[in-house]
C-alpha cells in the first residue's frame, strides 16, 4: 500500500501513514492530540487544521466557512492523506493532554474529603493482597513432602485459607528459590474472588513492602492512589485528564470510535499509558519498587472498564443496551497492560448496567448509602453523572450525560482541581470587582468546577448575567466580545499565571447550564419515579472532582442541587476512588460491593416521557419553576 | 333530579392587560381593549366568569407586502401602498377595534427604512386613527433594537402593545416599554419553558408580569395547530394552578400563518378565508385572547362566532 509522510507543525513531528488515512488518525498515531468532541464524525468542527503543503481529499462540512476554506483550513477527521503533507495545528485545535499530565505530576495533589477517608474504618482490614514471611522446615528423609506441599502447609498453619492456586511460573522456580533462600521466603497471597492465589514467592523477608493501587477511570478525569496495604496509609494521590478525550468527549463517541480500525486498541492504549505513567510517578515519588505493587482495583463507568480490559463496548450503545460483562473476574494486571509486578492482579468494581457502572457501586459503598435508615441520594457529578437513590432497603440508580464542564474540560479557561485553580469567587455587586480564592493560594491559572459554580452564582447575584446565563452587564472594563461571544474577564492576565486573561464566556455558561440541568433533572425524575418528593430525601451525598470543596449554597443558587435544608448535604469528594480503596483494603468491602451491584435497580431516563421536559425546564438559573427554589426568593 | 356539574376551582388567574390609553388616562384613544382575566380553562362558562372576550386586531404593514395573496390584495387594493389609508380603511370600512402595524419595511432586506421614518409613521398613525395600537418590529434583532425604542417613544403614553421580545433579544425593548408605558409581547417558539423563562427575565428588569402578553407561536390548521394548542393548554393549566410567571394572556398571529399555507393558494378564493376562520376558532378554544388577522371576511365570521359563543349561557 502507498505510504506518505505527514509532518505536524509546530511540533515538527513526522509520521508515515497509508494513503486515505485521516489526518486525525495520523496525528493520534504520533502522539499529536487534536481536539475532537465528536470522535471523528465531522460534526463538532473542533479539529480544524491548516494544510501547508500536499494533496488531500476532503468532504464538505458546514463547520467551515468560506473564509476558512480560503485559508486552507480543513477538518482533520474528514480529510485524508493523498501525498506527503505538512499540516499546522492551530492553537484552538490543540488538545494539550501532555501539558496537563506534566502539570499534574509536578504540582497537583487531589485533596480528599475527610468523610471519605473516615468511612474506610468501617470495614475490617483484610487487604486483597497480603504478604506473609515464612520459615519452612527443611525436608529430611523422614519428611519428604514436596516443596509446594510444604509451602502450602506452612501457609495454612498461619491462616486457614480456601482453595489455593499458584501459577506454573512460580512452581518452576520454586525448588531452587527455596533452597537458595535457606527456606526463608515471603509469599504474596492475592484474593481472586472466592479463591486465593500465591501470586509471588520472594527470598527473604519483604513482608513490610506490600503495596496496592486504586484507580477511578472517569470519562474525563483519571485518578489514582498508591496505598500501603499493611498500614492502610494512602501514600499519594494523582489525577489527570483521560487521554481518550481526543477520541471524543463522551462515552458514546468513544464507543463509536472503538469500532474503527485499531480504535479499541488506541482507546485501550490511551488509558493504560496514562495509568502506567501515573503508577511510575507515584512509585518513584514514594520510593516504592514496582515489583512490590501486586494488586490494582479499578472503578469506572461500564464503558471505561470495557476499554481498560480491551473488551469491545459496541453493544453498550445498541438496543437493548447490554454490556459484555458487569461482574468481571480478577485478572492479571499485565493482561490489561498495567505495569505493576508482572504477576500482580487486577480487579474491577462490579457494575450494574451499561450506563451505571462500578463507579456508582463504589460510590454507594463509600458513602454508606446502602446502610442508611432514611431515604438518601448520592449525586456523582461527572461527565457521565450518576445518581443513586435509596437506603438499606432498596437502591435505584440512573445516569445523566452532563458533559465534562464541571471537571474543567470543554470550557474556555477550565482546568482540573489542582494548584492555581480558582475554586471560589466573590463578585462585588456595585463595582463588579472580583475576589479570588485559588487552590494552594497560588496565582490563578484557570477555573475548576467548584470555581465555575461559585462564579456563576456570584455573577447572578451581582447582576452580571441574567437567569438565562446571558451577560447583561454593559460598558464595563470586565466585559468584552471574545471569539465565542460575550465574555466576562475574571482575572486580567497581569494578575494571572497565564498568557491571556482568565475569562468566562456566554458559551461556557451555556455549557455549564446544560451540565447542571442534566444533573438536576435526572435527580428530580429519579425521585419522582419512585413516588417520592425531593423534600423526602434526608441525606444528599455529593461526589465529584470539583475541587477541595463545594459551596452548597452556590450549587443550589445555580440550580445544580435541589433547594433543601443545607445540613442535609454532605460533600464526599471522589467517592468512587474511595470505594475502590476500601475494596483494596478489605475483602469484606469487596463482598459488600458485589452485593450492592446486584441490589441496584437501573432506571433508564430516556424512556421516561417527562425527562426531556424536566431538562428543558432546568435550563435556567436556578430553574424555570422558581417555586422549587423557595429559599432563593428576594 | 337536576344534573350537578363538577366544577374545578383554580387558585390562579390570568392577568388583565389593557391596550390603548383614553383621554382620561392621558392618551388619545377612543377606547381601551382589555384581554385576559380568565379564572378557568377556556369557554367553561359554568366554572368561572370570563370577564373579557377575545379581541381582534387587523394586521397592517408599513410597506406594501410583496407576497400577499390576491384574495387579500383585492380587499385592500391601492391602500396597501399607504399605511395610513390602510389603517383608516380597516377602522372605517371594517370597523376594526384595534390595529397591529408590522414595521416590515425597516428590515435590512425589505427596504431598510430608518427608525426615524418609522417613528414618524407611528406618530402620524396615532393621529389618523384612534383605536388601540400594536406595534411590531421587523424581526431583525439589531434593527429592532434601534427601531422599537424610537417607535415606543413616538407612542409614549398611548399604552400600546409592542413586540416582540425574544429570548436572545429582550432587554432593549423591555426597557422601552417600561419607559414609555407600553405592554410587551413575549414570543417563545412553541415551548412553555421558554415562555416562562422569558417572562421571568422581563419581569426581572422591572416590567410587571401584568404588562406581558405571550405569543406562544402558532401553526395554521394542518400545520402544527395541535402543538400550539397543547402548549397553550399546558401554560393555562400551570397559570391557573398558581404559576404567575405564565399567567399572561395569549396573542396569536393567525393571519400571517394561515395566508401562507398551500390551501390558501388554490383557485378557490374562499379557502384562505376559511383557513383563517377555522384556525381562529380552534385557537379561541385553546385560550387565545387576542387574534391578529388579515381578511375582513374572516374577522366578520370570528366576530360573530365570539358573540354567539360568549353570549351563550
Amino acid at each position: 500500500m502507498q505510504k506518505y509522510k505527514v509532518t505536524f507543525l509546530p511540533d515538527n513531528k513526522t509520521v508515515e501513514v497509508a494513503k486515505d488515512t485521516t489526518i486525525l488518525s495520523a496525528g493520534i498515531s504520533c502522539g499529536i492530540f487534536i481536539n475532537s468532541a465528536c470522535g471523528g464524525d465531522g460534526v463538532c468542527g473542533r479539529c480544524k487544521i491548516i494544510l501547508k503543503e500536499g494533496n488531500v481529499a476532503t468532504q464538505i462540512s458546514p463547520a467551515l466557512d468560506l473564509e476558512e476554506k480560503k485559508k486552507n483550513i480543513y477538518l482533520a477527521c474528514l480529510t485524508t492523506v493523498h501525498s506527503d503533507l505538512q499540516v499546522e495545528i492551530p492553537q484552538e485545535s490543540r488538545m494539550d493532554l501532555n501539558a496537563s499530565l506534566n502539570d499534574i505530576f509536578v504540582k497537583s495533589e487531589e485533596v480528599e474529603s475527610k468523610e471519605a477517608i473516615l468511612s474506610d474504618s468501617i470495614f475490617k482490614h483484610s487487604p486483597l493482597a497480603t504478604k506473609m514471611y515464612l520459615e519452612l522446615p527443611k525436608p529430611t528423609l523422614n519428611d519428604t513432602s514436596s516443596d509446594l506441599d510444604r509451602l502450602l502447609q506452612r501457609i495454612r498453619k498461619v491462616q486457614a485459607l480456601p482453595i489455593m492456586q499458584t501459577g506454573l511460573t512460580n512452581i518452576r522456580q520454586l525448588g531452587e528459590l527455596l533452597r537458595d533462600s535457606d527456606w526463608k521466603v515471603t509469599v504474596t497471597l492475592g484474593k481472586r474472588n472466592d479463591t486465593v492465589e500465591i501470586v509471588l514467592i520472594e527470598p527473604g523477608d519483604t513482608s513490610n513492602k506490600n503495596f496496592g493501587l486504586s484507580f477511578d477511570i472517569g470519562t474525563t478525569t483519571l485518578s489514582g492512589q498508591l496505598i500501603d496495604l499493611n498500614t492502610k496509609k494512602i501514600l499519594g494521590t494523582k489525577a489527570t485528564y483521560n487521554k481518550q478525550a481526543s477520541f471524543g468527549s463522551d462515552v458514546i463517541t468513544r464507543i463509536i470510535y472503538a469500532r474503527q480500525e485499531e480504535g479499541l486498541e488506541r482507546l485501550h492504549a490511551a488509558v493504560t499509558e496514562s495509568m502506567n505513567q501515573m503508577i511510575k510517578e507515584l512509585c518513584s515519588e514514594h520510593n516504592v519498587d514496582l515489583n512490590d505493587v501486586s494488586y490494582v482495583v479499578c472503578t469506572g463507568n461500564t464503558t471505561m472498564i470495557h476499554l481498560l480490559l480491551r473488551v469491545d463496548p459496541t453493544y453498550i450503545r445498541r438496543e437493548p443496551y447490554v454490556p459484555t460483562a458487569n461482574f468481571l473476574p480478577v485478572v492479571r494486571a499485565a493482561e490489561a497492560e498495567i505495569k505493576i509486578n508482572p504477576r500482580g492482579l487486577l480487579s474491577c468494581v462490579p457494575g450494574v448496567s451499561s450506563y451505571v457502572g462500578g463507579d456508582t457501586t463504589s460510590g454507594v459503598l463509600s458513602s454508606g448509602l446502602y446502610q442508611e435508615e432514611a431515604l438518601s441520594i448520592l449525586i456523582d457529578i461527572g461527565t457521565n453523572g450518576e445518581i443513586a437513590l435509596g437506603n438499606k432497603d432498596f437502591l435505584v440508580a440512573c445516569a445523566a450525560s452532563a458533559g465534562p464542564a464541571f471537571e474543567g474540560s470543554g470550557v474556555g479557561c477550565g482546568m482540573r482541581a489542582s494548584s492555581g485553580a480558582i475554586q471560589k469567587v466573590k463578585v462585588g455587586p456595585q463595582d463588579f470587582e472580583v475576589t479570588l480564592f485559588t487552590i494552594a493560594d497560588t496565582k490563578p491559572r484557570g477555573i475548576c468546577g467548584s470555581g465555575y459554580i461559585s462564579l456563576i452564582s456570584q455573577m447572578l447575584n451581582a447582576g452580571v448575567i441574567d437567569k438565562n446565563g446571558k451577560i447583561k452587564l454593559e460598558n464595563h472594563k470586565r466585559v468584552r466580545n471574545g471569539p465565542s461571544g460575550k465574555e466576562f474577564i475574571v482575572v486580567f492576565k497581569e494578575g494571572a499565571d497565564a498568557s491571556t486573561d482568565i475569562v468566562i464566556s456566554e458559551a461556557d455558561i451555556e455549557n455549564l447550564k446544560r451540565a447542571k440541568a442534566a444533573i438536576y433533572s435526572a435527580t428530580s425524575i429519579l425521585v419522582k419515579h419512585m413516588n417520592f418528593q425531593l423534600t423526602d430525601v434526608k441525606k444528599i451525598f455529593i461526589a465529584g472532582g470539583f475541587g477541595t470543596s463545594l459551596d452548597i449554597e452556590s450549587a443550589i443558587k445555580i440550580g445544580l442541587l435541589p433547594d433543601l435544608e443545607r445540613k442535609r448535604f454532605i460533600f464526599i469528594g471522589n467517592s468512587a476512588l474511595a470505594g475502590a480503596r476500601q475494596m483494596l483494603l478489605s475483602s469484606d468491602a469487596t463482598i459488600q460491593a458485589a452485593e450492592i451491584a446486584r441490589k441496584i435497580t437501573y432506571f433508564e431516563l430516556s424512556v421516561d416521557a417527562g425527562y426531556m421536559d424536566e431538562y428543558m425546564a432546568a435550563l435556567f438559573f436556578p430553574h424555570t419553576d422558581l417555586k422549587r427554589f423557595p429559599s432563593l426568593k428576594g | 333530579m337536576a344534573l350537578q356539574l363538577m366544577t374545578e376551582r383554580w387558585s390562579g388567574k390570568i392577568s388583565v392587560v389593557s391596550i390603548g390609553a383614553t383621554k382620561e388616562e392621558l392618551g388619545t384613544r377612543t377606547h381601551t381593549i382589555r384581554i385576559g382575566g380568565e379564572e378557568s380553562l377556556p369557554c367553561l362558562f359554568q366554572e368561572a366568569p370570563i370577564p373579557n372576550k377575545p379581541a381582534i386586531a387587523f394586521e397592517i404593514w408599513d410597506i406594501a407586502p410583496s407576497d400577499w395573496l390576491d384574495e387579500l390584495n383585492k380587499v385592500y387594493g391601492n391602500v396597501l401602498n399607504d399605511p395610513l389609508k390602510w389603517a383608516e380603511k380597516c377602522v372605517k370600512e371594517f370597523k376594526a377595534q384595534s390595529l397591529c402595524i408590522k414595521m416590515q419595511g425597516a428590515h435590512p432586506d425589505f427596504g431598510n427604512r430608518s427608525e426615524k421614518e418609522e417613528a414618524a409613521l407611528v406618530k402620524e398613525l396615532l393621529k389618523r386613527v384612534s383605536v388601540p395600537l400594536i406595534i411590531l418590529g421587523c424581526g431583525d434583532d439589531t434593527k429592532d433594537n434601534l427601531l422599537l425604542p424610537a417607535c415606543s417613544e413616538a407612542a409614549k403614553g398611548e399604552r400600546c402593545l409592542i413586540g416582540s421580545a425574544v429570548g436572545d433579544n429582550y432587554k432593549t425593548i423591555t426597557a422601552s416599554a417600561l419607559a414609555d408605558g407600553h405592554s410587551l409581547i413575549a414570543e417563545s417558539p412553541i415551548d412553555i419553558n421558554i415562555a416562562k423563562q422569558l417572562n421571568i427575565l422581563i419581569s426581572d428588569m422591572g416590567l410587571p408580569l401584568e404588562r406581558i402578553v405571550i405569543n406562544p407561536t402558532i401553526g395554521a390548521l394542518g400545520y402544527g395547530l395541535e402543538y400550539a394548542y397543547s402548549i397553550m393548554e399546558r401554560a393555562r393549566l400551570a397559570a391557573l394552578s398558581g404559576d404567575k410567571t405564565v399567567a399572561s394572556p395569549f396573542v396569536c398571529f393567525v393571519g400571517q400563518e394561515t395566508w401562507r399555507v398551500k390551501e390558501a393558494k388554490t383557485d378557490h378564493p374562499e379557502q384562505g378565508i376559511i383557513w383563517e376562520t377555522l384556525t381562529s376558532t380552534a385557537l379561541i378554544q385553546a385560550g387565545a385572547d387576542l387574534l391578529v388577522m388579515r381578511h375582513p371576511k374572516a374577522v366578520e365570521k370570528i366576530d360573530k362566532y365570539i358573540e354567539e359563543l360568549f353570549n351563550h349561557k
